[in-house]
């Protein structure tokens, strides 16, 4: 229970930084939204537009940073987040809304299944040493210390423009409304396809390794060796003994990567031009957004805390070790 | 990768592409896969990225306005031609406009015809409304028109004044008119996504999607017939992605620059792919800081505008797509003709190296040994700025470097981020940079842009409303007040002849190329373009402009 408490202080103090940073961030860059705007209009935005546009965005109050500070985290608590500069006068958790859960669908899946997949082959690897799995590793390793902005490139250079298998960005094909239809789903996992085969390529061998290495580590632990000593079967020794105690750090790790299912996308996003939130964070920087850019830092921030209270929690609730040393 | 794993992804690649092929049809969906003219469908986009459902006609920033489709669903009262700003404006909700009391006062006459698409008619009450609406929320009134008197006279619109509306003129004639009887129940109008527009135009919304937005012809329309059933906007995520679109087919209109458009666009399909981009009356050009020595010097800026080849910018960084200038008014033509002073109609911006360093010796500058030196004897030197990523400026600013080395002016180019640089520029923290300027229905907006000494700001204050050369000339501050408040063609015509003197002898900003109202287009589904032939509007589909091209089109007899 006091491990319990610590903990939640921690993360409730750690919240309050990274939430007070995120106010201040955007607030030091250079550059003003309304420049953004008129630069992104090149002459097509008359210099009269703006007055009208200091109004419309508030911009024309001088207002000091400790109120802005005091309203922001009112705002906050009411769950509003403002409205964007960029797509003004939409509020921003509209915006996140309608971008989330791309991001939510694409990374989450993917990382579930490179967690499924990679720990499968750690599985086996660890257990049966010396077998061609072996060989996957290196190729996996160097697969996934490729840069993964390169990776994506490749595979649409590869698979989009050379032979066009596959859409080379984009969430869904643009004719079709985002309905729950045969026509849309297709077409929004098709255009899935690219982005989340390279994400599982590069995400893969990180599992592997972590899960073989620990499978190594289990094999030569007394109770394995007693348990194939009763003659149990090889399936039954390699995952109900060794395999149920080595997973034990992947499985916290996989709860730290849910936290960065939000936040890690950017580049997949970018490459790919996928309507998520990474993407959306993308424009928002460009458009000097502040609105917008700190709803998306807050969503990243708050939903890595979160997977870290989750990690810590799972962790304390498997393993009775850390429980004893906290 | 192991040969297991790739027969796999070979697999579900065609898996998915047998799915994607195969998939059917449902309500929401039904006749998606349909396009093209035989099912009366355009198509057309911009690079914008994803948008939000927000159909405000008077926000920038609104997917309406940033796609473009607030122009077939409300109407202005008369439809302006931004490339020919001299003729008449058509007709449109209004039958007639009449000004008075020199440009102080304006009676629209409103056509009985127009009715709403929910079938109401479109009264004077409703336009009385909507100026009344932009009089009360700045930010709406994104032309910044001082409304003053708002009336209605029986079937007329009344308004006045406080001083002469000559250079708003056009704004005020097309401003969209929105229904009262939906507009008033609205709380907020500036913050008000509409999402259910009710106009007056011959389209309304279907489905709006972050990445396409899709309006049918209403049945109803009160001014003509419609042959285009279907619009749908696209929204591409970058300039590739609209590109492909435009090369392919998928997308018929848009404007994108492209650098190579002639490879990419027009070869892809020579009988039906075509660009027309002629201009309205802005100009880009190189902005000097005229605070900054030796460019406070007008004899300097002066011959260096003589030996910049307009020519090669217009050919070599503008892609041919933004037209050439060819007089050095800076008045693009042939959209500004009829403005042109007569010691001008005849001039050149052939470069004169010649002619420039006669100018210079007689200013006092020395050139020895390919090194300028001003009268001081420091050598001249220079900082050209851009943003990174801008391609056509920045070779532009290197074909000016190559230009000015004739008559021994050292020049660096260097980039920066766009807000970087938008900040600099608005605080005068630069030598020379490329920039555009404002455009308008006369020369006007160009000019007080560029010259006007009224909206000048201080080094380090930020200059967003323009000027930012911090150019000062009390003549030509003057000659700017004059043209704006003058009471006869006479005196306009006088102020805007010793605005282009000034602007030649002064050469506070070099203007290297017209900006363009542009288009790319094809032919194969629709025809009844504009073009230099039929110029009745600018091609660009974010103009008022699009809602007479759209009526204007005709399916291309298959």
């Amino acid at each position: 229970m006091k491990y319990l408490l610590q903990r939640l202080a921690f993360y409730a103090v750690t919240a309050w930084a990274a939430i007070t940073i995120n106010f201040l961030i955007p607030r030091l860059m250079p550059g003003d939204p309304i420049q953004a705007l008129l630069s992104r209009y090149q002459g097509q935005l008359d210099t009269k537009a703006i007055d009208s546009l200091k109004a419309l965005f508030g911009l024309d109050e001088q207002q000091s940073m400790w109120q802005q500070y005091t309203d922001y985290w009112a705002h906050l608590l009411d769950g509003d987040l403002g409205l964007s500069f960029t797509f003004f006068p939409t509020p921003v958790s509209e915006v996140i809304g309608q971008s989330l859960p791309w991001t939510l669908a694409l990374v989450g899946t993917t990382t579930l299944i490179s967690f499924v997949l990679g720990t499968g082959i750690g599985v086996y690897s660890g257990w049966k040493r010396g077998s061609w799995l072996d060989g996957l590793l290196p190729v996996t390793t160097f697969i996934s210390s490729i840069p993964y902005f390169w990776l994506g490139l490749v595979a649409i250079a590869v698979f989009a423009e050379k032979w066009t298998l596959f859409p080379n960005s984009g969430g869904y094909d643009n004719a079709l409304v985002p309905a729950f239809d045969w026509p849309f789903i297709s077409s929004a996992l098709y255009h899935a396809v690219l982005p989340g085969v390279t994400i599982v390529l590069s995400a893969v061998a990180g599992w592997i390794l972590g899960m073989r290495n620990m499978m190594v580590t289990v094999s030569s632990e007394d109770y394995v060796m007693v348990a194939q000593a009763k003659g149990l079967s090889e399936r039954r020794v390699m995952f109900g003994y060794a395999a149920r105690n080595a997973v034990l750090p992947n499985i916290s790790g996989f709860a730290l990567s849910l936290g960065f299912i939000v936040g890690g996308t950017l580049l997949v996003e970018m490459v790919f031009t996928y309507p998520g939130i990474g993407f959306q964070l993308l424009q928002a920087v460009g458009a000097k957004d502040y609105p917008l850019m700190q709803g998306v830092f807050l969503i990243i921030t708050l939903s890595v805390l979160a997977a870290n209270l989750l990690a810590d929690l799972v962790y304390a609730a498997l393993d009775p070790r850390t429980r004893k040393e906290a | 990768m192991s040969v297991r794993r790739r027969t796999t992804l070979r697999a579900v690649a065609a898996a998915t592409v047998a799915v994607a092929l195969a998939a059917g049809c449902s309500n929401a969906n039904s006749g998606a896969d349909k396009g093209g003219g035989a099912a009366g469908v355009l198509t057309l986009g911009k690079p914008d990225g994803p948008q939000t459902n927000n159909s405000n006609p008077f926000l920038t920033t609104s997917a309406g306005a940033v796609l473009g489709y607030r122009h077939m669903i409300y109407e202005p009262l008369a439809m302006t031609n931004m490339i020919r700003p001299t003729e008449k404006a058509d007709p449109w909700l209004a039958t007639e406009w009449a000004w008075e009391d020199n440009f102080t006062k304006v009676t629209f006459t409103l056509d009985g015809r127009a009715k709403w698409a929910d079938g109401k008619p479109l009264t004077a009450a409703d336009v009385e409304f909507t100026f009344n609406l932009l009089k009360k929320h700045p930010a709406l009134n994104g032309d910044g028109i001082p409304f003053d008197g708002i009336a209605v006279k029986g079937k007329q619109v009344v308004l006045t004044f406080q001083e002469s509306q000559f250079v708003n003129q056009n704004k005020i004639i097309q401003t969209f008119i929105v229904p009262k009887h939906i507009w008033e129940k609205v709380d907020n109008p500036e913050t008000w996504p509409n999402r259910n527009p009710v106009g007056s135009g011959p389209y309304k919304l279907k489905t709006f999607t972050p990445q396409t937005t899709t309006l049918t012809a209403t049945p109803t329309y009160w001014n003509g017939d419609t042959k285009v059933k279907e619009l749908r906007y696209t929204a591409y995520n970058d300039n590739s992605a609209a590109t492909t679109a435009l090369a392919t087919g998928k997308m018929e209109w848009s404007f994108v620059f492209m650098p190579n458009h002639k490879q990419l666009f027009i070869d892809k399909d020579p009988e039906h792919h075509q660009l027309w981009f002629p201009s309205g009356l802005g100009v880009h050009g190189l902005w000097f800081n005229t605070t900054r020595k030796p460019f406070d010097n007008p004899a300097l800026r002066r011959a260096m505008a003589m030996v910049v080849d307009r020519k090669a910018i217009h050919v070599q960084a503008q892609a041919t797509l933004y037209p050439e200038i060819t007089n050095p008014t800076g008045i693009p033509l042939p959209a500004g003709e009829p403005f042109l002073a007569p010691e001008y109609e005849n001039a050149t911006t052939k470069p004169d190296v010649a002619g420039a360093k006669k100018v210079l010796a007689e200013a006092g500058f020395k050139l020895s040994g390919g090194v300028l030196k001003d009268p001081g004897g420091k050598p001249v030197t220079l900082t050209l700025t851009d943003p990174a990523g801008w391609n056509d400026y920045i070779t532009g600013l290197a074909i000016i470097k190559d230009n000015i080395k004739e008559i021994g002016i050292e020049a660096k180019v260097k980039t920066q981020t766009a807000e970087a640089w938008g900040t600099d520029v608005a605080n005068g923290n630069f030598d020379a940079t490329l920039h555009w300027t404002n455009s308008g229905a006369t020369p006007y907006d160009m000019y007080q842009n560029i010259m006007d000494g009224a909206i000048v700001q201080p080094i380090g204050k930020s200059s967003q409303a323009g000027n930012f050369g911090r150019f000062k000339n009390p003549e030509a501050t003057a000659a700017l007040k004059e043209y704006a408040g003058a009471t006869t063609d006479a005196a306009r015509t006088k102020a805007l002849n010793t605005l282009q003197k000034i602007f030649v002898e002064q050469a506070p900003m070099i203007p290297t190329a017209a900006a363009p109202v542009g288009a790319e287009f094809s032919t194969k589904n629709w025809i009844g373009w504009p073009s230099e032939a039929n110029p009745y509007a600018p091609p660009q589909h974010t103009q008022r402009t699009a809602l007479e091209i759209v009526l204007n089109l005709k399916p291309s007899s298959k």
